[in-house]
């Protein structure tokens, strides 16, 4: 056992002698995740109070659906509506072409008459109904047909996020089923007005009546709510985490390079000894690691007006999942530092294959945004399974039990790439050579 | 010198994984107890992998090794206790100190505690680079680098050291005490085996020496001998480049 400490002892001072080296994987981790947090948190906030993404309207209506629309989209906070440029009023072909150029990112056109179209189709359905009440038979209202429509086209730069265009979307479509109904309480209130002269309509507009409130279960801690800050703190966390492959590879190549292994390997100690003694200390620089950006999360987000990390109560949970989290992502790195012959090849492939895990994992865009197929491999993503525990000891109270399916995963993930290692290092050994 | 033999190879035969020629070809030696055995030959000959097998870091594809009686292919665990290896290129922790890395290298041979200090300290002092022990070995001349290397290999006092021309590229002041040091170990009981293009100091220290060349010993036997053996070439140098011929080698 003297023999890993001392193995321990000697990777903790190669370490330590590389001071630069060592606050780098402290510092750069940490400054990731504050201007990560920034880019994402501050960017959506910013725009809430500061609308910034420009939106051309053509409004060729020139009536209630128009005015409607752009006050709709003026009140969301988000866009800045222009009708006019350089003083002259926007036409359809102008906006097309300004969006075609990638000047401007959307553009609204509300064709003529939309609003009459509406009007128009709204009395027909509303004479049909109150007609109804008052001719039960023989009623020839019935027969007056409308199905008129109206196109709304919007331009969208192809090179908007395709998410951004569906909220968009759903925004536009919200407005225009808001205003179709208000026509048609507005359309009922002027039959029934014709029908009974001593019909008195309501003196304000109909108001909606379903209201949504959001809740975010969260076991004992209801208030817990879900922000950019809770998905990129511990995602980031684990991307760094990870990126434990490129030093550590380094390191593995840079012993093989010096000829230091050649004399290990002639003395009577297992390889196994020696890089288990690099994974523990490697481990303990991954979770200090980890516990500076959960720190940042906590103390330093909020200091940008940035909603702090909340990690739950469970700490033990945390820890043990640091622990193993750590485990996995320094079995990924023995196995291509065991694999990779030089530097070269180890950095290629280590940082390569740590951003297609990290994306696979939904570290990037949450894995119920993915296609299908992409959702089922992501399940096989490490980072994936340690992004879930995490989340769910910040957010959901879980227990060490409710994460236990996880801890195992990466387990069994450390122990696959600890035998991957050892078994290449077995076929493909100096020995052998 | 005894009469025992500490190692024992037989018809050894070594082929590098992706080349046809054999790097050595059916090698036969017995090596004694106490002896200095010097391995000679030109680069490429298959010094260095006759050295590499018996220390087990290359597995041959025939033949067999006895190392104070124990078989390599199975003991290789057991054997790594009794022997040292100075490889031919500095193998040590550049951002270490002297002491850092010896206290390691110790370590993994079992040393530990006062022991492993005194005898570091012992090590340091014979190579006269006590005031060097704190210095980072990045920061140590090669010659200092040489001595470290070598101090590494002996410090669990193995029965057989072996030393990949040890002396390679180091001033004389240093070469002189690596090798007086050497006799000493020997006369202490060690079997020193060593490689060396120095015909002059293998001729010095060695009992006894095999010229190797393309894989095959093609002579063996005390410098002295082979020198009054092959008088028309006054020493051992001019036998060897007589055996091995003056073309140059790869």
């Amino acid at each position: 056992m003297f023999k890993y400490f001392s193995a321990c002892r000697k990777e903790s001072l190669i370490l330590i002698r590389d001071l630069a080296g060592l606050v780098m994987l402290f510092i750069m981790p940490m400054i990731m995740v504050m201007i990560l947090a920034l880019v994402q948190e501050q960017g959506w906030s910013s725009l809430s109070k500061d609308p910034s993404i420009p939106v051309l309207l053509v409004d060729e209506d020139h009536d209630t659906l128009g005015a409607k629309i752009q006050e709709g989209l003026k009140s969301s906070n988000i866009f800045k509506i222009y009708t006019n440029l350089e003083g002259k009023p926007l036409t359809r072909e102008v906006a097309k072409a300004l969006i075609a150029k990638g000047t401007y990112n959307i553009a609204v056109i509300i064709p003529r008459e939309s609003t009459r179209i509406i009007r128009h189709k709204v009395q027909v359905m509303v004479t049909q109904i109150v007609s109804g009440i008052m001719m039960p038979v023989d009623n020839p209202f019935l027969d007056i047909q409308s199905n008129d429509s109206i196109n709304i086209s919007i331009y969208f730069d192809p090179g908007i996020k395709g998410t951004f265009k569906y909220a968009f979307m759903a925004s536009m479509k919200e407005y225009s089923m808001f205003i179709e109904s208000t026509m048609i309480f507005s359309s009922f209130n002027t039959e029934l007005k014709k029908m009974f002269p001593q019909y008195r309509p309501p003196k304000s507009d109909y108001k909606e009546s379903v209201f949504f409130t959001e809740i975010f279960p969260a076991g004992k801690d209801e208030k817990a709510v879900p922000s950019t800050t809770q998905h990129n703190v511990p995602a980031w966390a684990l991307f760094a985490m990870f990126f434990i492959v490129i030093p550590m590879t380094g390191s593995m190549i840079k012993e093989r390079d010096e000829g230091s292994m050649i004399r290990i390997n002639t003395m009577p100690v297992s390889y196994f000894t020696i890089f288990m003694a690099k994974v523990s200390v490697y481990a303990v620089v991954c979770i200090i690691q980890f516990i500076l950006m959960v720190l940042a999360g906590r103390y330093i987000l909020p200091l940008a007006n940035i909603p702090a990390l909340t990690i739950g109560s469970n700490y033990f949970g945390i820890l043990l999942m640091m622990i193993v989290s750590s485990l996995a992502a320094l079995g990924f790195a023995i196995a291509v530092g065991t694999v990779a012959r030089t530097h070269q090849q180890a950095a290629a492939f280590g940082v390569v294959s740590v951003v297609v895990l990290t994306a696979l994992g939904g570290l990037w865009v949450p894995v119920y945004l993915m296609p299908e197929v992409m959702r089922s491999i992501a399940l096989w993503s490490p980072l994936n399974w340690a992004h879930v525990a995490f989340i769910d000891l910040f957010l959901r109270q879980a227990t060490i039990v409710d994460v236990l399916p996880q801890i195992c995963k990466l387990l069994i993930f450390f122990a696959v790439m600890i035998s991957i290692a050892l078994f290449y290092r077995k076929i493909n050994s100096p020995l052998n050579s | 010198m005894s009469d025992k033999v500490i190692i024992e190879i037989r018809d050894l035969v070594k082929v590098y994984k992706g080349s046809e020629e054999p790097a050595i070809k059916g090698i036969s030696l017995d090596i004694f107890q106490g002896e200095i055995f010097g391995l000679l030959g030109p680069n490429g000959a298959g010094k260095t992998t006759t050295i590499s097998i018996l220390c087990g870091l290359f597995r041959p594809n025939s033949g067999s090794v006895f190392i104070d009686g124990l078989d390599i292919h199975s003991n290789l665990n057991k054997i790594k206790h009794i022997i040292g290896v100075v490889p031919q290129d500095v193998a040590l922790y550049p951002t270490l100190t002297a002491w850092e890395n010896l206290t390691f290298f110790g370590n993994m041979y079992g040393l530990k505690g006062g022991r492993l200090k005194e005898k570091i300290a012992e090590g340091l002092h014979v190579f006269g680079l006590e005031k060097h022990a704190e210095k980072k070995i990045a920061n140590c001349s090669g010659g200092i680098k040489r001595r470290i290397n070598l101090i590494a290999g002996l410090l669990h006092n193995p029965k057989v050291i072996f030393l990949d021309e040890p002396t390679v590229g180091i001033d004389v002041q240093s070469r002189v005490v690596i090798l007086d040091y050497l006799k000493e170990l020997n006369q202490k009981g060690t079997t020193v085996i060593y490689t060396s293009h120095y015909m002059e100091e293998a001729e010095k220290l060695c009992t006894r020496v095999a010229i190797i060349d393309r894989g095959k010993v093609i002579s063996m036997g005390n410098p002295r001998e082979l020198v009054a053996e092959h008088p028309e070439f006054k020493d051992l140098e001019n036998i060897f480049l007589h055996l091995t011929g003056k073309d140059l080698r790869d």
